[in-house]
């Protein structure tokens, strides 16, 4: 049997259980979720479905009037570990121009934790920044 | 006010108008950082340092008799805010030979928090997957 690379204890398969393969099942993560926070001057809301095995996100950000729609981009979806088979993780990224937004969020007890890693490429003088959000369906 | 491009509230500065780009701060993050969780199979140990102005990560894997090392890659520092100068959070990829790995870590008061999104690019059927390990600075 083939040694599998990895580079910790983590990576490895079980004695005896076989690589799950294919797509992980994003079932139990697609749909609307919104920031619990509902002054939030963040993102206040994610649509996550899963189309043709890719899942896909959309998020918006809080606005003055209304939200800005940031469109729809393809997520990495993850699993708890080597052997599973739905998703509770994913990560993305939007390249606004000015701006690229690392989506990285996972899911936990009903509750989705997004974090955002922000580097601004105008010239704004504006800080890259992190946030970190809550949301509910 | 500020006419900068911006895709939330948040991205706005405070105070009107544009300004000098500073460096972030970095030395918040910097040091050896130790898993709280000796028996953790994650990531054993971090160590995080400042090359002009940009983070380096060194990344320890948990294994025996040793633990791995992914060697030293070069990160991205982020502040709490649009108007923020302190490191706290990071971001770092690893491109090793069977899969990417996305680094995501935060300050939360003395503790670090890092986040690994593991993606496996060699075929063997493992599932992608996130492992969440907490560290401290002896």
């Amino acid at each position: 049997m083939k040694t599998l690379e990895y580079v910790r204890v983590e990576d490895q398969l079980p004695d005896q259980v076989a690589a799950p393969g294919g797509i992980l099942d994003s079932a139990n993560i697609v749909g609307m979720w919104f920031a619990t926070d509902k002054q939030a001057t963040g993102v206040v809301r994610l649509e996550l479905r899963q189309h043709e095995d890719v899942l896909k996100v959309r998020a918006l950000g809080a606005g003055t009037v209304e939200p800005y729609d940031w469109g729809e981009i393809t997520a990495t979806a993850y699993g708890s570990g080597v052997t599973a088979v739905d998703t509770m993780a994913f990560s993305a990224v939007y390249d606004f121009g000015f701006l690229v937004t690392i989506l990285a969020a996972y899911a936990k007890q009903g509750i989705l934790v997004l974090d955002t890693f922000n580097t601004f490429t105008d010239s704004s003088g504006r800080s890259n920044y992190f946030s970190r959000e809550f949301f509910h369906r | 006010m500020s006419n900068a491009m911006m895709t939330r509230v948040r991205d706005q500065l405070p105070a009107a108008g544009t300004r000098a780009a500073l460096s972030i701060d970095l030395r918040p993050l910097m040091g050896g950082w130790v898993n709280y969780n000796e028996n953790s199979t994650g990531i054993n140990r971090v160590y995080i340092d400042d090359w002009e102005g940009t983070p380096t990560l060194r990344v320890f894997g948990a294994s025996r008799p040793a633990p791995i090392d992914w060697g030293e890659v070069a990160g991205a520092a982020f502040a709490d805010g649009v108007g923020g100068r302190e490191a706290v959070g990071f971001t770092a990829t690893y491109d090793l030979d069977f899969a990417q790995v996305l680094l995501a870590g935060y300050l939360n008061k003395r503790l670090l928090v890092l986040d690994a999104y593991s993606m496996f690019t060699d075929g063997s059927g493992r599932a992608n997957y996130f492992q969440r390990d907490h560290f401290y600075l002896p």
